[in-house]
């Protein structure tokens, strides 16, 4: 059977949101083309799964997920950006005279500073707005859980933004030191 | 009045503030949330912080949405299905849309697929979102008019059925439906939720960006309020049915087929999604040819 053309509008959609879920997931912008570019063909693939009923979003976003799980597990090495490196790359792409680069190079340094499992639930809760369930959903754990990650990531991003540590100070855990 | 004293707020833990910060408790354990913050300032300023770091992660993000679609992606989405076939009108649309998008996106512009379930900003919420108010969109109009109209007590609505006898009513619905299908140019219909319990009150024309809107609203034995919103989409504009939220207030829309809509109300999500659910099974009877002389609910 062919994908039905309701379910790729609803896809079509659902584009700019699974982008931006992506970008903050992978802070680079290849990085999390990438991974939007899996998202959707998997989307495609697996098309019969889905409950026109319940939220594209929740949905397509529930196998962002799991692919940027596989993602992270194929490009160990690659998919580790310095938060500089990555911040950097954000404001070449967008120049914004505006912007407090320090503040924001902060918030990219605090947010890279997360584990995953409390980043996912923070960035599904404040960026796309998910309710506890729909994020419970997409991540396939209790609501509970997300409560108490949500929360556990908000005490760490504030406490690494009130250290006021340069962001370098400290490398990301996941990076293999040589000693 | 009662003599007896509240009982002395308890400390809301991280986790408890953090849900109040999401919206996620019930009535009851947000007042006493908010009656701990009033009175405890430093745990007020840490849930502004935590709101003041979540509105820095949406702004910092936000900017992804404009941005035109990766020529990749639209590619796989539109690489055509192994056995094509007839009646591809829907998908004929979407193409169009996609054109559309591209264009937009070429020229700088908001790409149309960039119209982000924008923050209800503006209104009287803690401090919900005041980095992004997006008065333009149709969704705040829609959140703004429920939020004028829904507390009115004496006159919430320009025309009432739910006033005089059934005979009166009868007379004021199908004025109703008349005059909003004309003044709109759309098949508005008085969609009926009272399965789920809640009654026409009745609706108002309002004014929107290019020409006018509608708003129905329906209330329930417990004096809650939903609003809908109806209005003509600019041509091109679909979307998929979205949910958005912000502070107080929950709002599903969907646009479709020169129909846009939006439900709008301080109700739990799943109880409003199950009233959109409804209000949109009845938009789809009401598009695809309508049985002649349907009469609108009563």
């Amino acid at each position: 059977m062919s994908v039905p053309d309701s379910f790729r509008q609803q896809l079509l959609a659902a584009l700019p949101r699974l982008r931006r879920y992506a970008r903050s997931l992978a802070h680079d912008t290849a990085t999390a083309d990438d991974l939007a570019q899996a998202t959707l063909e998997r989307a495609l693939s697996h098309w019969h799964q889905f409950d026109p009923h319940r939220e594209m979003l929740v949905w397509l976003l529930s196998i962002a997920h799991n692919a940027f799980l596989d993602q992270r597990r194929r490009d160990a090495r690659l998919s580790i950006v310095e938060p500089e490196q990555a911040a950097a790359q954000l404001d070449a792409r967008r120049a914004d005279p505006g912007a407090d680069v320090g503040l924001r190079l902060d918030l990219q340094a605090a947010l890279a500073r997360l584990p995953l499992e409390q980043r996912e639930p923070l960035l599904l809760v404040s960026v796309e707005q998910f309710s506890y369930a729909e994020c419970a959903e997409a991540l396939g754990i209790p609501i509970g859980t997300v409560m108490s990650r949500v929360s556990r990531a908000r005490v760490a991003l504030r406490a690494h933004l009130d250290g006021g540590q340069r962001p370098a100070a400290e490398p990301p855990r996941t990076l293999r030191r040589v000693i | 009045m009662t003599t007896t004293p509240p009982p002395a707020p308890q400390p809301p833990g991280d986790d408890r503030l953090s849900a109040w910060l999401d919206g996620e408790l019930d009535d009851t354990a947000r007042a006493e949330v908010d009656a701990w913050l009033r009175a405890q300032p430093e745990d007020a300023a840490r849930a502004r912080l935590w709101a003041a770091d979540r509105d820095a992660l949406r702004a910092r993000f936000d900017p992804v949405l404009d941005e035109p679609l990766p020529p990749a992606l639209l590619r796989t989405l539109g690489r055509p299905a192994a056995r094509p076939r007839p009646g591809w009108r829907s998908w004929a649309l979407a193409a169009g849309l996609l054109a559309f998008g591209i264009g937009l996106g070429a020229a700088g512009g908001v790409a149309w697929v960039a119209q982000d379930p924008a923050a209800v900003a503006g209104l009287p919420l803690p401090w919900a979102d005041p980095a992004r108010p997006r008065t333009g969109s149709w969704t705040h109009r829609a959140a703004v008019a429920h939020a004028v109209y829904a507390p009115e007590a004496r006159h919430p609505v320009e025309v009432n059925v739910a006033e005089g006898d059934a005979v009166a009513q009868r007379a004021q619905q199908e004025h109703l439906a008349r005059w909003l299908s004309k003044r709109l140019d759309l098949p508005v219909r008085l969609y009926d939720l009272r399965a789920q319990g809640f009654e026409l009150v009745g609706g108002r024309l309002l004014p929107d960006a290019a020409g006018p809107s509608a708003q129905l609203m329906y209330q329930n034995a417990a004096g809650q309020r939903v609003t809908l919103y109806l209005r003509k989409p600019e041509p091109g504009a679909a979307t998929a049915f979205r949910f958005q939220r912000d502070g107080e207030l929950n709002l599903f829309y969907w646009v479709e087929d020169g129909f846009g809509c939006a439900l709008v109300g301080k109700l739990p999500r799943p109880q409003l999604q199950a009233l959109a659910d409804a209000i949109y099974r009845q938009v789809e009877d009401g598009i695809v040819p309508a049985p002649a002389g349907r009469a609108p609910a009563s």
